[in-house]
């Protein structure tokens, strides 16, 4: 009886196990194209943890952008340049690279003892637990609230980002054509 | 009764490491922009855990915004990859190695 | 009358909340799966009937047991069971382990995506009230749209794993292809969003209660971008490049046979019916009976909340089978695009179209509701 109710539980321990193995997965796989599915399967694990957060929002947006246009993305360059399985690089340090590791894993130790030491008492537990957001209508109504006042600005620099990463990229990846002159820049300009 | 916030930066610690260690030992440049976005992913597992623990809808607006970034910065990154794989026929990082010196 | 009543009392089993929306889950689950199971069969017999109807031939009808041939319908058995029990050949060089998900990263996604759709209003039995979608989302649109990008890594991998130029070529074109009008496809339906306020699809049926609510009334040209889309996002003709028999043999699936050649079958077929239902849902009125409340149709069935319920779920079954018609109809109508007349139509036509559709829907609610 007590297990059955444990199951939403227990579902996080088997995301986390899933979501674990596929991250390793990805990158410890010769072939990209393994990885790359790892990597589909690793978001796809994590937008579920996010929905039993309660982001069901967040969580779609993860499947929709990461899963639905990123690792296509990857996915189809790796068919295209035709990528043979490689060798995994053996570990070799660089002195750098050491130091990246080194601070990397206090910093974690750091926030880990943080989070691990008691909650002090009195912390307040934030203005917006599940149930006041289900009553203020809904996880993606606050967030659009939150996200077109507070974080308008942001948002707008977001876009411009992304204007931008568009113009740069038809830029990079645009062929080099061997005529020069007017020609070549009509022939850019028509994509 | 709930998963306890630390579980979720167990993972995430876990997922951030991979990711860091794909970056640091794969020479293919595509593994690495993978890795990458393994990163940016064990940063937004935190966010949302933690949005929820303290019960502000921030942590969710922020991965909104990794995820644009993630998007932008993959989109460039690959772009990247195709020019650097038409030019040297290769998009291993031991040979594009002309700003080490 | 409780659950407790009616001998279906486990010792440590106790109905509550919780446990009904298990057990609900996994026999509406069960249901689904086993019915949307029947739709290859029952959609191949008529892929062959109709274009015979239309071509004045005859098409199968040969096939039946004893003298009960049924107009053929026994020969999508027959073919099931051929198809099941043929030998299966692995090509040299595919990918062994890709080769073999390819048609579960295919058949998945669809499944998972008919499990969002509402195919009716509430049941109420035993005193519990259960919706009759398998999982209630209240990011409904976004879980589709989500889930179904997803069988682009089917028609990836499949190509791919196979290790054939015709194949890969397919695979190419399908992946650009899906990814193409999955933007128009999606802004398509922010409009209807913007109309209804919401994202939960059981919420924007119930907002069309009456015939003139319905989606394709407020947002008409909404409704043409996504019947295109419709037909690109599940690669069937006159968009069906990625399998064009003249140029790529079948395309991704060249390789493939037996059963898992049927799985991408029924890959295609499931996602032709959710997307028959998304549009039955979105722009006329999902369950709701044409011309009659909900309400009404409560008080016409005697009051009782489940016989209304049904009556509202063969609406929605009969709206999707019209657009699944239209599917057929189309197919057999139309001819094959060329691939860069595909592509200027999704980026340079359908996307500045649903572009501007948004904004102008945006101005229009911006100004009636401001008035």
């Amino acid at each position: 009886m007590d297990a059955l109710y444990a199951i939403p539980q227990l579902m996080f321990y088997l995301l986390a196990g899933l979501v674990a193995i596929s991250s390793l997965m990805v990158v410890t796989s010769r072939n990209p194209v393994t990885s790359a599915i790892f990597l589909v399967l690793d978001l796809f694990f994590v937008a579920a943890l996010y929905a039993k957060l309660d982001a069901h929002f967040t969580a779609a947006i993860q499947v929709l952008v990461y899963a639905g246009a990123i690792v296509v993305l990857f996915v189809f360059v790796i068919m295209l340049l035709n990528l043979k399985p490689d060798a995994l690089r053996g570990i070799r340090f660089s002195v750098g690279e050491a130091v990246v590791l080194l601070v990397t894993l206090i910093g974690f130790v750091i926030i880990g003892a943080e989070l691990a030491s008691p909650v002090p008492e009195g912390l307040p537990a934030g203005p917006l637990s599940v149930a006041a957001i289900e009553e203020a209508g809904g996880n993606t109504h606050v967030l659009a609230m939150r996200m077109f006042t507070s974080f308008l600005w942001p948002f707008e620099i977001a876009s411009i980002l992304i204007l931008l990463a568009i113009v740069a990229c038809v830029m990079v990846a645009r062929k080099e054509k061997p005529e020069s002159g007017k020609h070549n820049l009509k022939a850019g300009a028509g994509r | 009764m709930s998963v306890p916030v630390e579980n979720y930066f167990l993972l995430s610690s876990f997922m951030f490491l991979c990711g860091l260690l794909g970056v640091m030992f794969r020479r293919n440049l595509i593994m690495v922009l993978m890795s990458i976005e393994l990163m940016l992913n064990a940063v937004n597992i935190i966010f949302v855990a933690a949005s929820r623990q303290l019960g502000q809808v921030d942590g969710q607006v922020m991965v909104l915004f990794v995820i644009t970034v993630a998007a932008c910065e993959a989109a460039v990154g690959l772009a990247m990859v195709i020019a650097l794989f038409r030019r040297y026929g290769t998009v291993n990082t031991d040979f594009l190695r002309l700003l080490r010196g | 009358m409780g659950l407790n009543e009616l001998g279906l009392n486990v010792e440590w089993l106790q109905w509550n909340q919780f446990t009904v929306d298990l057990v609900a889950f996994v026999v509406k689950f069960a249901l689904l799966a086993g019915g949307l199971l029947q739709l290859p069969p029952l959609l191949v017999w008529i892929e062959r009937r109709v274009p015979a109807l239309m071509q004045r031939r005859r098409g199968p009808n040969r096939v039946g047991i004893f003298k009960f041939r049924l107009y053929g319908l026994l020969q999508s058995l027959a073919d099931t069971v051929k198809l099941i029990f043929k030998e299966e050949v692995v090509p040299d060089g595919a990918h062994k382990v890709f080769y073999h998900l390819a048609p579960v990263f295919c058949v998945f996604p669809a499944f998972l995506v008919a499990c969002a759709i509402p195919y009716g209003p509430d049941l109420n039995l035993f005193g519990y009230v259960i919706p009759l979608s398998v999982v209630r989302v209240d990011v409904g649109f976004l879980f589709i749209f989500a889930i179904a990008s997803l069988a682009v890594y089917g028609v990836t991998l499949a190509g791919w794993a196979s290790n054939n130029k015709y194949s890969l070529l397919g695979s190419l074109r399908a992946s650009a292809q899906m990814i193409s009008y999955e933007i128009p496809l999606g802004m398509s339906l922010i409009p209807i969003v913007l109309i209804y306020g919401t994202l939960d699809l059981g919420d924007i049926v119930k907002a069309q209660s009456t015939f003139f609510q319905w989606g394709v009334f407020s947002a008409p040209f909404s409704f043409l971008l996504f019947l295109v889309c419709m037909f690109a996002e599940t690669n069937r003709a006159p968009f069906d490049l990625a399998e064009g028999e003249s140029e790529l043999v079948a395309g991704f699936h060249t390789e493939y046979n037996s059963a898992k050649f049927a799985a991408f079958f029924l890959g295609e077929y499931v996602s032709m019916f959710v997307l028959s239902c998304l549009a039955a849902t979105v722009f006329f009125g999902g369950w709701q009976v044409p011309f009659v409340k909900y309400d009404t149709v409560v008080a016409l069935m005697g009051g009782s909340v489940n016989l209304a319920a049904i009556v509202c779920h063969i609406m929605l079954v009969l709206k999707a089978t019209f657009f699944m018609w239209v599917y057929i109809w189309v197919r057999w109508t139309l001819p094959r695009f060329r691939y860069d007349q595909l592509m200027s139509l999704g980026w340079k036509f359908m996307l500045p179209i649903g572009l501007a559709n948004i904004v102008g829907t945006a101005v229009v609610l911006a100004v009636l509701r401001f008035r």
